[in-house]
Protein backbone atom coordinates (compact mmCIF):
# COMPACT_ATOMS: atom_id res chain seq x y z
CA UNK A 1 0.00 0.00 0.00
CA UNK A 2 2.46 2.83 0.80
CA UNK A 3 4.94 1.55 -1.42
CA UNK A 4 1.71 1.90 -4.08
CA UNK A 5 1.53 5.70 -2.72
CA UNK A 6 5.26 6.15 -2.74
CA UNK A 7 4.97 5.12 -6.93
CA UNK A 8 1.93 7.01 -7.75
CA UNK A 9 3.93 10.40 -5.67
CA UNK A 10 7.06 9.49 -8.03
CA UNK A 11 5.35 9.25 -10.77
CA UNK A 12 3.66 12.63 -10.30
CA UNK A 13 6.73 14.04 -9.49
CA UNK A 14 8.73 13.10 -12.50
CA UNK A 15 5.53 14.50 -15.03
CA UNK A 16 5.02 17.67 -13.10
CA UNK A 17 8.81 17.71 -13.54
CA UNK A 18 8.97 16.87 -17.28
CA UNK A 19 6.56 19.94 -17.87
CA UNK A 20 8.40 22.03 -15.84
CA UNK A 21 11.63 21.38 -17.85
CA UNK A 22 9.66 21.42 -21.12
CA UNK A 23 8.46 25.38 -19.87
CA UNK A 24 11.87 25.98 -19.49
CA UNK A 25 13.14 25.18 -22.37
CA UNK A 26 10.59 26.88 -24.15
CA UNK A 27 11.07 29.99 -22.48
CA UNK A 28 14.91 29.43 -23.61
CA UNK A 29 14.02 28.77 -26.85
CA UNK A 30 12.44 32.66 -27.00
CA UNK A 31 15.78 33.99 -25.86
CA UNK A 32 17.15 36.46 -26.80
CA UNK A 33 14.56 37.77 -28.78
CA UNK A 34 11.13 35.81 -29.08
CA UNK A 35 11.26 34.23 -32.93
CA UNK A 36 9.08 31.26 -34.42
CA UNK A 37 8.17 29.47 -37.74
CA UNK A 38 5.47 31.56 -39.33
CA UNK A 39 3.95 28.81 -41.41
CA UNK A 40 3.69 26.55 -38.35
CA UNK A 41 2.42 29.44 -35.90
CA UNK A 42 -0.46 30.34 -38.61
CA UNK A 43 -1.12 26.62 -39.32
CA UNK A 44 -2.14 26.27 -35.49
CA UNK A 45 -3.84 29.84 -35.16
CA UNK A 46 -6.01 28.37 -37.11
CA UNK A 47 -6.49 24.82 -36.95
CA UNK A 48 -6.54 24.92 -32.72
CA UNK A 49 -8.61 28.58 -32.81
CA UNK A 50 -11.00 28.94 -35.47
CA UNK A 51 -11.59 25.43 -36.12
CA UNK A 52 -13.15 25.21 -32.69
CA UNK A 53 -15.03 28.18 -32.73
CA UNK A 54 -18.71 26.26 -33.26
CA UNK A 55 -18.01 23.59 -30.58
CA UNK A 56 -16.84 26.22 -28.19
CA UNK A 57 -19.52 28.75 -28.74
CA UNK A 58 -22.58 26.15 -28.72
CA UNK A 59 -20.90 25.00 -25.15
CA UNK A 60 -20.75 28.35 -23.64
CA UNK A 61 -24.40 29.24 -25.42
CA UNK A 62 -25.74 25.84 -23.23
CA UNK A 63 -24.20 26.14 -20.61
CA UNK A 64 -25.32 30.18 -20.33
CA UNK A 65 -28.87 29.18 -20.97
CA UNK A 66 -28.54 25.92 -18.34
CA UNK A 67 -27.14 27.98 -15.60
CA UNK A 68 -30.16 30.76 -16.33
CA UNK A 69 -32.72 27.75 -16.13
CA UNK A 70 -31.46 26.35 -12.74
CA UNK A 71 -31.26 29.31 -11.06
CA UNK A 72 -35.08 30.20 -12.26
CA UNK A 73 -36.59 28.46 -9.69
CA UNK A 74 -35.13 30.74 -7.20
CA UNK A 75 -35.37 33.96 -8.80
CA UNK A 76 -39.04 33.22 -9.19
CA UNK A 77 -39.77 31.74 -5.34
CA UNK A 78 -37.34 34.79 -3.78
CA UNK A 79 -38.71 37.23 -6.57
CA UNK A 80 -35.22 37.98 -7.10
CA UNK A 81 -35.65 38.89 -10.78
CA UNK A 82 -33.10 42.00 -10.41
CA UNK A 83 -30.24 39.71 -9.63
CA UNK A 84 -30.53 37.19 -12.44
CA UNK A 85 -28.38 39.07 -14.55
CA UNK A 86 -25.57 40.03 -12.20
CA UNK A 87 -25.40 36.18 -10.82
CA UNK A 88 -24.99 34.63 -14.53
CA UNK A 89 -22.44 36.95 -15.26
CA UNK A 90 -20.61 36.75 -12.22
CA UNK A 91 -20.29 32.80 -12.64
CA UNK A 92 -19.96 32.89 -15.89
CA UNK A 93 -17.04 35.87 -15.93
CA UNK A 94 -15.41 34.33 -13.28
CA UNK A 95 -15.26 30.27 -13.26
CA UNK A 96 -17.79 28.50 -15.56
CA UNK A 97 -16.72 30.20 -19.18
CA UNK A 98 -12.81 29.65 -18.60
CA UNK A 99 -12.99 26.52 -16.74
CA UNK A 100 -15.79 24.59 -19.35
CA UNK A 101 -14.13 26.63 -21.90
CA UNK A 102 -10.80 25.02 -21.06
CA UNK A 103 -11.67 22.32 -20.46
CA UNK A 104 -13.59 21.63 -24.15
CA UNK A 105 -10.60 23.25 -25.45
CA UNK A 106 -8.49 20.29 -23.94
CA UNK A 107 -10.47 17.76 -25.04
CA UNK A 108 -10.96 18.62 -28.42
CA UNK A 109 -7.19 20.67 -28.95
CA UNK A 110 -4.99 19.31 -26.27
CA UNK A 111 -5.95 15.76 -26.98
CA UNK A 112 -5.57 16.37 -30.73
CA UNK A 113 -1.53 17.52 -30.10
CA UNK A 114 -0.61 15.12 -28.03
CA UNK A 115 -1.96 12.61 -30.44
CA UNK A 116 -0.27 14.38 -33.44
CA UNK A 117 3.38 14.80 -31.49
CA UNK A 118 3.68 11.50 -30.40
CA UNK A 119 2.89 9.62 -33.73
CA UNK A 120 5.86 12.20 -35.26
CA UNK A 121 8.02 10.96 -32.25
CA UNK A 122 7.57 7.01 -32.88
CA UNK A 123 7.60 7.53 -36.65
CA UNK A 124 10.69 9.45 -36.06
CA UNK A 125 9.85 12.60 -37.28
CA UNK A 126 11.15 14.39 -34.38
CA UNK A 127 14.58 12.87 -35.09
CA UNK A 128 14.56 13.81 -38.58
CA UNK A 129 13.98 17.42 -37.37
CA UNK A 130 16.80 17.47 -35.50
CA UNK A 131 18.75 15.78 -38.65
CA UNK A 132 17.95 18.86 -40.54
CA UNK A 133 19.86 20.86 -37.72
CA UNK A 134 15.98 22.15 -36.24
CA UNK A 135 15.33 22.51 -32.90
CA UNK A 136 11.85 20.64 -32.41
CA UNK A 137 11.49 22.69 -29.20
CA UNK A 138 11.74 26.11 -30.90
CA UNK A 139 9.83 24.61 -34.33
CA UNK A 140 7.20 22.73 -32.78
CA UNK A 141 6.53 23.07 -29.42
CA UNK A 142 6.72 26.89 -28.85
CA UNK A 143 3.86 27.83 -32.13
CA UNK A 144 1.85 25.47 -30.48
CA UNK A 145 2.06 27.05 -27.34
CA UNK A 146 1.71 30.14 -28.03
CA UNK A 147 -0.85 29.53 -30.65
CA UNK A 148 -2.85 27.44 -27.84
CA UNK A 149 -3.04 30.55 -25.37
CA UNK A 150 -3.82 33.36 -28.03
CA UNK A 151 -6.16 31.10 -28.77
CA UNK A 152 -7.98 29.84 -25.78
CA UNK A 153 -7.95 33.70 -24.46
CA UNK A 154 -9.79 34.48 -27.87
CA UNK A 155 -12.45 31.75 -27.27
CA UNK A 156 -12.92 32.41 -23.73
CA UNK A 157 -13.71 36.14 -24.62
CA UNK A 158 -16.27 34.90 -27.64
CA UNK A 159 -17.49 31.96 -24.94
CA UNK A 160 -17.93 34.95 -22.22
CA UNK A 161 -20.27 36.77 -24.40
CA UNK A 162 -22.14 33.99 -26.35
CA UNK A 163 -23.30 32.46 -22.96
CA UNK A 164 -24.27 35.27 -21.40
CA UNK A 165 -26.51 35.88 -24.45
CA UNK A 166 -27.47 32.23 -24.21
CA UNK A 167 -27.98 33.24 -20.56
CA UNK A 168 -30.07 36.65 -21.24
CA UNK A 169 -31.87 34.91 -23.76
CA UNK A 170 -33.03 31.73 -21.56
CA UNK A 171 -34.07 34.56 -19.10
CA UNK A 172 -36.48 35.97 -21.02
CA UNK A 173 -38.31 33.13 -22.88
CA UNK A 174 -38.42 30.47 -19.77
CA UNK A 175 -37.92 32.86 -16.25
CA UNK A 176 -39.88 35.81 -17.22
CA UNK A 177 -37.12 37.95 -16.54
CA UNK A 178 -37.17 40.66 -19.29
CA UNK A 179 -33.49 41.42 -21.15
CA UNK A 180 -33.70 45.07 -20.18
CA UNK A 181 -33.61 43.91 -16.23
CA UNK A 182 -31.20 40.96 -17.07
CA UNK A 183 -28.43 43.51 -18.86
CA UNK A 184 -29.37 46.48 -16.16
CA UNK A 185 -28.60 43.72 -13.35
CA UNK A 186 -25.46 42.42 -15.10
CA UNK A 187 -23.87 45.67 -16.30
CA UNK A 188 -24.80 47.90 -13.13
CA UNK A 189 -23.52 45.44 -10.46
CA UNK A 190 -20.34 43.95 -12.80
CA UNK A 191 -16.69 45.47 -12.96
CA UNK A 192 -14.45 45.19 -15.53
CA UNK A 193 -12.66 43.49 -13.33
CA UNK A 194 -15.04 40.34 -12.94
CA UNK A 195 -14.23 39.52 -16.82
CA UNK A 196 -10.74 40.09 -16.59
CA UNK A 197 -10.18 37.70 -13.90
CA UNK A 198 -11.64 34.84 -16.17
CA UNK A 199 -9.36 36.19 -19.04
CA UNK A 200 -6.28 35.66 -17.06
CA UNK A 201 -6.88 31.96 -15.90
CA UNK A 202 -7.60 31.47 -19.41
CA UNK A 203 -4.43 32.14 -20.30
CA UNK A 204 -2.80 30.66 -17.91
CA UNK A 205 -5.23 27.44 -18.13
CA UNK A 206 -3.76 27.67 -21.97
CA UNK A 207 -0.32 27.67 -20.53
CA UNK A 208 -1.15 24.44 -18.69
CA UNK A 209 -3.29 22.41 -21.82
CA UNK A 210 -0.07 23.42 -24.24
CA UNK A 211 2.50 22.16 -22.21
CA UNK A 212 1.22 19.32 -20.52
CA UNK A 213 -0.19 17.91 -24.77
CA UNK A 214 3.03 18.81 -25.66
CA UNK A 215 4.84 17.00 -23.00
CA UNK A 216 2.63 14.11 -23.35
CA UNK A 217 3.20 14.23 -26.82
CA UNK A 218 6.93 14.03 -27.12
CA UNK A 219 7.63 11.70 -24.56
CA UNK A 220 5.56 8.65 -26.01
CA UNK A 221 7.66 4.91 -25.67
CA UNK A 222 6.20 2.58 -27.68
CA UNK A 223 4.06 2.48 -30.78
CA UNK A 224 0.66 3.15 -31.78
CA UNK A 225 -0.26 1.77 -27.87
CA UNK A 226 1.94 4.43 -26.10
CA UNK A 227 0.54 7.22 -28.34
CA UNK A 228 -3.10 5.92 -26.92
CA UNK A 229 -1.78 5.96 -23.56
CA UNK A 230 -0.33 9.47 -24.40
CA UNK A 231 -3.39 10.75 -24.76
CA UNK A 232 -5.48 9.77 -22.14
CA UNK A 233 -2.67 10.73 -19.91
CA UNK A 234 -2.76 14.14 -21.83
CA UNK A 235 -6.77 15.00 -21.22
CA UNK A 236 -6.37 13.37 -17.37
CA UNK A 237 -3.34 15.84 -16.33
CA UNK A 238 -4.42 18.78 -18.45
CA UNK A 239 -8.22 18.39 -16.12
CA UNK A 240 -6.01 18.37 -12.89
CA UNK A 241 -3.69 20.85 -14.22
CA UNK A 242 -6.48 22.95 -14.83
CA UNK A 243 -8.48 22.84 -11.56
CA UNK A 244 -5.37 23.19 -9.44
CA UNK A 245 -4.19 26.18 -11.68
CA UNK A 246 -8.02 27.81 -11.27
CA UNK A 247 -7.88 27.07 -7.18
CA UNK A 248 -4.29 28.72 -6.89
CA UNK A 249 -5.52 31.69 -9.53
CA UNK A 250 -8.74 31.86 -7.16
CA UNK A 251 -6.69 32.59 -4.35
CA UNK A 252 -4.47 34.62 -5.61
CA UNK A 253 -6.69 37.05 -7.06
CA UNK A 254 -9.62 37.48 -4.50
CA UNK B 1 35.78 12.08 -42.31
CA UNK B 2 33.85 10.16 -39.64
CA UNK B 3 36.12 8.96 -36.80
CA UNK B 4 34.93 6.78 -34.17
CA UNK B 5 37.22 5.16 -31.07
CA UNK B 6 36.15 3.10 -28.81
CA UNK B 7 32.39 4.01 -29.05
CA UNK B 8 30.01 2.06 -26.94
CA UNK B 9 26.56 2.23 -26.48
CA UNK B 10 24.11 0.17 -24.71
CA UNK B 11 19.96 0.05 -24.07
CA UNK B 12 18.87 -2.59 -22.11
CA UNK B 13 21.54 -5.26 -23.24
CA UNK B 14 25.81 -3.86 -24.87
CA UNK B 15 24.57 -2.80 -28.73
CA UNK B 16 28.03 -1.23 -29.27
CA UNK B 17 31.46 -2.71 -27.64
CA UNK B 18 34.25 -0.15 -28.03
CA UNK B 19 33.94 -0.18 -31.93
CA UNK B 20 36.52 1.79 -34.24
CA UNK B 21 35.96 3.00 -37.14
CA UNK B 22 37.61 5.25 -39.73
CA UNK B 23 35.74 6.53 -42.98
CA UNK B 24 37.77 9.43 -45.29
CA UNK B 25 36.10 12.19 -46.51
CA UNK B 26 35.14 11.44 -50.14
CA UNK B 27 34.42 7.58 -49.46
CA UNK B 28 31.45 5.01 -49.73
CA UNK B 29 31.14 2.95 -46.43
CA UNK B 30 28.80 -0.29 -46.33
CA UNK B 31 27.42 -1.62 -43.56
CA UNK B 32 25.29 -4.56 -43.03
CA UNK B 33 24.91 -6.90 -40.65
CA UNK B 34 21.99 -9.27 -38.90
CA UNK B 35 18.59 -7.38 -37.40
CA UNK B 36 18.77 -5.60 -34.40
CA UNK B 37 22.58 -5.79 -34.11
CA UNK B 38 22.84 -1.92 -33.88
CA UNK B 39 23.31 -1.04 -37.54
CA UNK B 40 20.77 2.32 -37.09
CA UNK B 41 21.97 3.32 -33.64
CA UNK B 42 25.35 3.82 -35.12
CA UNK B 43 24.23 5.35 -38.22
CA UNK B 44 22.26 7.75 -35.52
CA UNK B 45 25.65 8.31 -33.37
CA UNK B 46 27.37 8.66 -36.69
CA UNK B 47 25.03 11.90 -37.50
CA UNK B 48 25.27 13.37 -34.16
CA UNK B 49 21.69 12.53 -33.16
CA UNK B 50 22.05 9.98 -30.73
CA UNK B 51 25.01 10.77 -27.83
CA UNK B 52 26.92 7.00 -27.18
CA UNK B 53 27.80 5.84 -23.99
CA UNK B 54 31.28 6.17 -24.26
CA UNK B 55 33.81 6.38 -26.24
CA UNK B 56 34.85 9.73 -28.70
CA UNK B 57 33.18 10.80 -32.52
CA UNK B 58 34.54 12.75 -34.92
CA UNK B 59 32.59 14.27 -37.72
CA UNK B 60 34.17 16.61 -40.78
CA UNK B 61 37.00 17.32 -38.62
CA UNK B 62 35.03 18.03 -35.36
CA UNK B 63 35.05 16.29 -32.16
CA UNK B 64 31.40 16.22 -31.21
CA UNK B 65 31.49 14.09 -28.30
CA UNK B 66 31.35 17.40 -25.71
CA UNK B 67 28.96 19.11 -27.64
CA UNK B 68 25.49 20.20 -27.01
CA UNK B 69 22.43 20.38 -29.17
CA UNK B 70 23.61 24.02 -30.83
CA UNK B 71 26.81 22.90 -31.66
CA UNK B 72 25.69 19.49 -32.91
CA UNK B 73 22.98 21.13 -35.02
CA UNK B 74 25.65 23.23 -36.75
CA UNK B 75 27.43 19.90 -37.67
CA UNK B 76 24.12 18.61 -38.80
CA UNK B 77 23.71 20.74 -41.62
CA UNK B 78 26.73 19.40 -42.83
CA UNK B 79 24.56 15.94 -43.10
CA UNK B 80 21.88 14.69 -44.88
CA UNK B 81 20.15 11.38 -43.78
CA UNK B 82 17.85 9.06 -44.86
CA UNK B 83 15.93 7.53 -41.55
CA UNK B 84 15.16 3.54 -41.80
CA UNK B 85 11.23 4.50 -41.92
CA UNK B 86 11.74 7.96 -43.73
CA UNK B 87 10.64 10.24 -41.08
CA UNK B 88 8.75 12.17 -43.49
CA UNK B 89 6.56 15.22 -42.36
CA UNK B 90 3.46 13.87 -42.37
CA UNK B 91 2.17 17.58 -42.09
CA UNK B 92 4.20 18.59 -45.51
CA UNK B 93 3.32 18.05 -49.01
CA UNK B 94 5.74 15.62 -50.71
CA UNK B 95 7.20 18.64 -52.52
CA UNK B 96 7.52 20.68 -49.13
CA UNK B 97 9.24 17.78 -47.77
CA UNK B 98 12.13 17.39 -49.91
CA UNK B 99 12.39 21.38 -50.44
CA UNK B 100 12.61 21.73 -46.46
CA UNK B 101 16.14 21.32 -46.12
CA UNK B 102 17.25 24.13 -48.86
CA UNK B 103 14.72 26.57 -47.06
CA UNK B 104 16.28 26.18 -43.67
CA UNK B 105 19.51 26.85 -45.61
CA UNK B 106 17.99 29.89 -46.55
CA UNK B 107 17.44 28.95 -50.37
CA UNK B 108 14.98 31.33 -51.84
CA UNK B 109 11.35 29.83 -52.05
CA UNK B 110 11.58 29.72 -55.85
CA UNK B 111 14.88 27.56 -55.92
CA UNK B 112 14.17 25.82 -53.70
CA UNK B 113 11.18 24.48 -54.99
CA UNK B 114 12.50 23.85 -58.47
CA UNK B 115 15.88 21.76 -57.10
CA UNK B 116 13.47 19.72 -54.77
CA UNK B 117 11.24 19.02 -58.58
CA UNK B 118 14.13 18.38 -60.06
CA UNK B 119 15.60 15.44 -56.72
CA UNK B 120 11.66 14.22 -57.12
CA UNK B 121 11.83 13.81 -60.76
CA UNK B 122 15.77 11.77 -60.47
CA UNK B 123 13.93 9.66 -58.40
CA UNK B 124 11.06 8.91 -60.64
CA UNK B 125 8.14 10.51 -58.38
CA UNK B 126 7.13 13.47 -61.21
CA UNK B 127 4.00 13.82 -60.60
CA UNK B 128 3.39 13.58 -57.06
CA UNK B 129 4.88 16.72 -55.72
CA UNK B 130 1.61 17.81 -54.43
CA UNK B 131 0.43 14.13 -52.55
CA UNK B 132 0.79 14.37 -48.82
CA UNK B 133 2.86 11.45 -47.76
CA UNK B 134 0.53 9.18 -46.72
CA UNK B 135 -0.58 8.86 -50.30
CA UNK B 136 2.49 7.50 -51.09
CA UNK B 137 2.93 3.25 -51.21
CA UNK B 138 6.03 2.57 -49.31
CA UNK B 139 8.73 2.40 -51.66
CA UNK B 140 7.65 6.22 -52.97
CA UNK B 141 7.74 7.29 -49.46
CA UNK B 142 11.30 5.71 -49.07
CA UNK B 143 12.34 7.54 -52.50
CA UNK B 144 11.05 10.70 -51.03
CA UNK B 145 12.93 10.13 -47.92
CA UNK B 146 15.95 9.77 -50.28
CA UNK B 147 15.41 13.02 -52.60
CA UNK B 148 15.15 14.76 -49.12
CA UNK B 149 18.24 13.51 -47.70
CA UNK B 150 20.44 14.09 -51.03
CA UNK B 151 18.46 17.66 -52.25
CA UNK B 152 21.11 19.83 -50.27
CA UNK B 153 24.27 18.62 -51.70
CA UNK B 154 25.29 17.69 -48.02
CA UNK B 155 29.10 16.94 -46.91
CA UNK B 156 28.24 13.43 -45.54
CA UNK B 157 25.20 11.32 -46.77
CA UNK B 158 24.01 8.58 -44.62
CA UNK B 159 21.48 6.20 -45.86
CA UNK B 160 19.73 3.78 -43.51
CA UNK B 161 18.13 0.54 -45.76
CA UNK B 162 17.97 3.13 -49.30
CA UNK B 163 15.95 0.32 -51.09
CA UNK B 164 14.19 -1.52 -48.74
CA UNK B 165 10.64 -2.25 -50.04
CA UNK B 166 11.93 -1.34 -54.32
CA UNK B 167 11.91 -3.84 -56.29
CA UNK B 168 14.96 -4.94 -58.11
CA UNK B 169 14.68 -2.48 -61.17
CA UNK B 170 13.85 0.29 -58.74
CA UNK B 171 16.63 -0.32 -57.07
CA UNK B 172 19.26 -0.30 -59.75
CA UNK B 173 18.13 3.14 -60.31
CA UNK B 174 18.51 4.22 -57.22
CA UNK B 175 22.25 3.17 -56.84
CA UNK B 176 23.03 4.08 -60.08
CA UNK B 177 21.71 7.78 -58.53
CA UNK B 178 23.59 7.62 -55.44
CA UNK B 179 26.48 6.94 -57.75
CA UNK B 180 25.55 9.66 -59.68
CA UNK B 181 25.36 12.15 -56.80
CA UNK B 182 28.60 10.67 -55.21
CA UNK B 183 30.55 11.44 -58.56
CA UNK B 184 28.80 15.02 -58.89
CA UNK B 185 30.11 16.31 -55.48
CA UNK B 186 31.95 13.26 -53.55
CA UNK B 187 29.83 13.39 -50.36
CA UNK B 188 31.29 11.29 -47.43
CA UNK B 189 28.50 8.36 -48.34
CA UNK B 190 27.23 5.83 -45.76
CA UNK B 191 24.92 2.99 -46.07
CA UNK B 192 22.99 -0.04 -44.32
CA UNK B 193 21.21 -1.97 -46.42
CA UNK B 194 20.03 -5.89 -46.03
CA UNK B 195 20.26 -6.06 -49.80
CA UNK B 196 23.61 -7.66 -49.63
CA UNK B 197 24.66 -8.09 -53.53
CA UNK B 198 23.37 -4.66 -54.40
CA UNK B 199 25.46 -2.87 -51.73
CA UNK B 200 28.28 -5.34 -52.03
CA UNK B 201 28.43 -4.33 -55.81
CA UNK B 202 27.55 -0.54 -54.86
CA UNK B 203 30.25 0.17 -51.53
CA UNK B 204 34.23 -0.50 -52.08
CA UNK B 205 35.00 -0.94 -48.22
CA UNK B 206 32.27 -2.79 -46.38
CA UNK B 207 31.74 -3.60 -42.54
CA UNK B 208 30.05 -6.39 -41.19
CA UNK B 209 28.51 -5.36 -37.68
CA UNK B 210 27.39 -8.24 -35.36
CA UNK B 211 27.71 -8.82 -31.36
CA UNK B 212 28.27 -5.32 -31.23
CA UNK B 213 31.58 -4.91 -33.18
CA UNK B 214 32.82 -4.82 -36.60
CA UNK B 215 33.35 -8.52 -37.14
CA UNK B 216 34.88 -7.09 -40.62
CA UNK B 217 35.65 -3.98 -42.54
CA UNK B 218 37.39 -4.29 -45.46
CA UNK B 219 37.39 -4.47 -49.43
CA UNK B 220 33.79 -5.30 -50.30
CA UNK B 221 35.45 -7.71 -52.81
CA UNK B 222 37.42 -9.99 -50.42
CA UNK B 223 34.54 -10.19 -47.77
CA UNK B 224 33.47 -13.96 -48.78
CA UNK B 225 37.26 -14.85 -48.23
CA UNK B 226 37.27 -13.34 -44.68
CA UNK B 227 38.91 -15.90 -42.21
CA UNK B 228 35.66 -15.35 -39.69
CA UNK B 229 33.54 -18.10 -40.46
CA UNK B 230 30.44 -15.82 -39.12
CA UNK B 231 31.15 -13.07 -41.85
CA UNK B 232 31.41 -15.98 -44.58
CA UNK B 233 28.08 -17.15 -43.54
CA UNK B 234 26.31 -14.37 -43.38
CA UNK B 235 27.47 -13.08 -47.38
CA UNK B 236 27.03 -16.27 -48.43
CA UNK B 237 23.20 -16.74 -46.41
CA UNK B 238 24.25 -20.21 -45.66
CA UNK B 239 22.16 -21.88 -43.04
CA UNK B 240 25.23 -24.07 -41.84
CA UNK B 241 27.43 -22.11 -39.60
CA UNK B 242 27.84 -19.84 -36.36
CA UNK B 243 25.09 -17.84 -36.58
N1 LIG C 1 15.94 4.61 -28.61
C1 LIG C 1 16.02 3.33 -28.23
N2 LIG C 1 15.62 2.95 -27.00
C2 LIG C 1 15.70 1.67 -26.60
N3 LIG C 1 16.17 0.68 -27.38
C3 LIG C 1 16.58 0.98 -28.62
C4 LIG C 1 16.52 2.31 -29.11
N4 LIG C 1 16.99 2.32 -30.37
C5 LIG C 1 17.32 1.05 -30.65
N5 LIG C 1 17.08 0.24 -29.62
C6 LIG C 1 17.32 -1.21 -29.55
O1 LIG C 1 18.59 -1.47 -30.10
C7 LIG C 1 18.58 -2.65 -30.87
C8 LIG C 1 19.21 -2.40 -32.20
O2 LIG C 1 18.47 -1.48 -32.92
P1 LIG C 1 18.84 -1.01 -34.40
O3 LIG C 1 17.65 -0.32 -34.92
O4 LIG C 1 20.11 -0.25 -34.38
O5 LIG C 1 19.08 -2.38 -35.17
P2 LIG C 1 19.41 -2.59 -36.70
O6 LIG C 1 20.70 -3.28 -36.80
O7 LIG C 1 19.25 -1.31 -37.43
O8 LIG C 1 18.26 -3.61 -37.11
P3 LIG C 1 17.45 -3.73 -38.49
O9 LIG C 1 18.33 -4.42 -39.47
O10 LIG C 1 16.28 -4.57 -38.13
O11 LIG C 1 17.11 -2.35 -38.89
C9 LIG C 1 17.14 -3.11 -30.92
O12 LIG C 1 17.00 -4.23 -30.07
C10 LIG C 1 16.35 -1.95 -30.41
O13 LIG C 1 15.27 -2.41 -29.65
MG1 LIG D 1 17.93 -0.55 -38.65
Amino acid sequence: MIARVGDVVIGVTREVGGIGVLMLQVLRALLPWPSMDARELWRNLYRMGVKSLPIILATAFFSGAILVVQSGIFVRRFGAEGLLGWATGYSTFREIGPILIALMFSGRVGSNNTAELGTMTITEQIDGLRALAIDPIRYLIVPRVTAMMVMLFALTVFGDFVAILGGALLGQVVVGVDTSVFWHSLFSNLGTWDLVHGLVKSVFFGLVISLTSCYFGISVRGGAVGVGRAVNASVVASAIGIMVTDCLLTLLMK
Amino acid sequence: MIRFSRVSKAFRDPLLVDVDLDIESGAIWGLIGPGAGGKSVLLKIAAGLMRPDAGRVEIAGRDITGDDETALAQTRERIGMLFQNNALFDFMTVLDNVAFPLRRRGVADDEAEARAEKRLRAVGLAGSEHKMPSELSGGMQKRVGLARASVADPEVVIYDEPTAGLDPVTTSKIYDLLREDHEASKPTTIVVSSDVDALLSFAPRVALLEGGVLRYDGDAAAIAESDDAVVRQFVTGSLEGPL
